[in-house]
């Protein structure tokens, strides 16, 4: 049986290195992001809600929802989480590929991972994916609508829409630099299916993008980043993010003393798991939003 | 009388009881959620159809099913955006459809169609209902929440996401749905 919901919840860290960063990043969402943790707690937040038998009625009510497999929330969890794996693993990855570039005694290792550009672009697009597919098993929208999806967009706040900051920040404009959409872009375009097979966050999720095979499953992932491009490229803009305001605000709350910034990028991706953070705490938050609906 | 002649002792039972302190605060803390987390993994699905019929007053209609409705059937009977205020879908589920109400890009108020053959329970609170919205029975639910229940299966909600949004707010936002168009599905 899975670790009941509440549980998870509660378990959510109020410090450490993911919550460091998030709380760095709140510079580019401002005021968006509370770290809300604990099960009673997020009810309380979300609602508002100070009577404690409607808590308690929406709590197991939540537990119910979480629960019933058929409703898409543990799927949602997982994708979560499997993506947060993948990404620390790819900070192994492409660390080892900088050595493999620096010392050419460690060249070969060049042969065993991807150029570390192609692995965070992979990546980056891989966790697009999964924030389209983990978003419609929670809202209930069909798993390959990108389109619903890009609307839904515009509409992201608190922990969705840091999640998506971070993403762009961290995943984004720290290692693959203010070009990165091009970058990516072209990367995907011209990627085969051996490579992205070989990709780690690819393989943890490979089962839940949609599409018959692997082809087919590079396809929608180069249609999603295409869609959701213009909307990164706006968010940049808008928020006149660049890679040294993200680098700068990282360096007040994370010691930073390499100012090579896809180390730094590489770095947190071993030490943080941002997606999965505040991946629980939106489906925690959507849960209790239709628990208290439907009781 | 027992007396207790060593600190180290002294200091062992001291700890001991905070230790014990702490897991019964712990277990106490786990245990308004158990009960829920246990009966929902026991086999049963409580999310599961109810098998009891549900009462027909519609007389023209052939019974509804036992199964929920898709949330998608919801979606033309919710009220409009109006009045400054603006409309963004929110979640779409099988026997359930929610919307953001929202006014100044500030989230107020969530409007809820859901279909309770899931959840009977829902649909039984309405018996302590004292008074009417267009005609179906209506209650308040804490602070937050008004909701009405139409045709004895389908319960419309609306919850306040800020205090500007009153319970005046909720009963005037629940008079704007289509009551007839739900109890016609």
């Amino acid at each position: 049986m899975s670790k009941p919901i509440y549980e998870i919840v509660d378990e959510l860290p109020t410090s450490g290195m993911t919550v460091t960063l998030l709380k760095s990043l709140d510079f580019v969402v401002p005021g968006q992001w509370q770290n809300i943790t604990g099960f009673d707690n997020t009810i309380r937040v979300v609602t508002g809600e100070t009577d404690e038998q409607m808590i308690q009625q929406i709590g197991e009510r939540a537990i119910q929802l979480y629960n019933d497999k058929s409703q898409g929330y543990q799927t949602a969890l997982w994708i979560y989480d499997a993506v947060g794996k993948g990404s620390g693993a790819l900070g192994a990855a492409a660390l080892a590929n900088k050595f493999g570039e620096n010392f050419s005694f460690l060249s070969f290792l060049n042969r065993l991972t991807p150029k570390a550009d192609t692995a965070q672009a992979i990546d980056l697009s891989v966790k697009l994916v999964a924030e389209i597919v983990a978003y419609c098993k929670i809202n209930g929208i069909p798993g390959d609508s990108i389109g619903e999806f890009v609307s839904a967009l515009a509409d992201y706040s608190g922990e969705s829409l840091m999640r998506m900051a971070t993403l762009v920040s961290v995943d984004a404009l720290l290692p693959l630099g203010p070009d990165f959409i091009e970058k990516v872009g072209s990367t995907i375009g011209g990627l085969t299916t051996d490579e992205l097979q070989k990709n780690q966050t690819f393989d943890q999720i490979n089962n839940e993008i949609p599409g018959g095979d692997t082809s087919s499953k590079l396809g929608f992932i180069g249609e999603s980043f295409r869609s959701v491009s213009n909307w990164m490229g706006s968010f940049v803009s808008s928020r006149n993010l660049t890679q040294e305001s993200v680098a700068s605000n990282l360096k007040k709350y994370i010691d930073i003393t390499d100012n090579k910034l896809d180390y730094v990028s590489a770095f947190l991706d071993m030490t943080t798991n941002y997606y999965e953070h505040t991946g629980v705490q939106t489906l925690a938050r959507r849960l209790t939003e239709r628990a208290v609906a439907e009781i | 009388m027992l007396r207790l002649k060593s600190p180290n002792l002294l200091a062992f039972v001291f700890l001991s009881l905070v230790l014990l302190g702490g897991g019964c605060y712990s277990n106490e803390s786990n245990s308004r959620w158990a009960n829920a987390q246990r009966e929902s993994t026991q086999g049963v699905n409580p999310t599961a159809t109810s098998e009891s019929t549900q009462s027909q007053t519609a007389s023209n209609r052939p019974p509804r099913s036992n199964k929920p409705l898709a949330g998608g059937e919801f979606n033309k009977f919710f009220p409009a955006a109006s009045d400054g205020y603006t409309r963004v879908a929110s979640q779409e589920k099988e026997g359930f459809a929610e919307y953001k109400l929202k006014k100044d890009g500030k989230d107020v108020a969530m409007l809820a169609v859901t279909d309770t053959v899931t959840n009977p329970e829902a649909a039984a609170k309405f018996r302590e209902s004292t008074r009417q919205i267009n005609g179906y029975p209506a209650i308040d639910q804490g602070s937050t929440a008004t909701a009405v229940l139409v045709d004895n299966r389908f319960q419309v909600k609306v919850l306040s996401r800020n205090p500007s949004f009153t319970k005046e707010d909720r009963e005037a936002w629940l008079q704007k749905f289509n009551f007839a168009g739900i109890a016609g599905l």
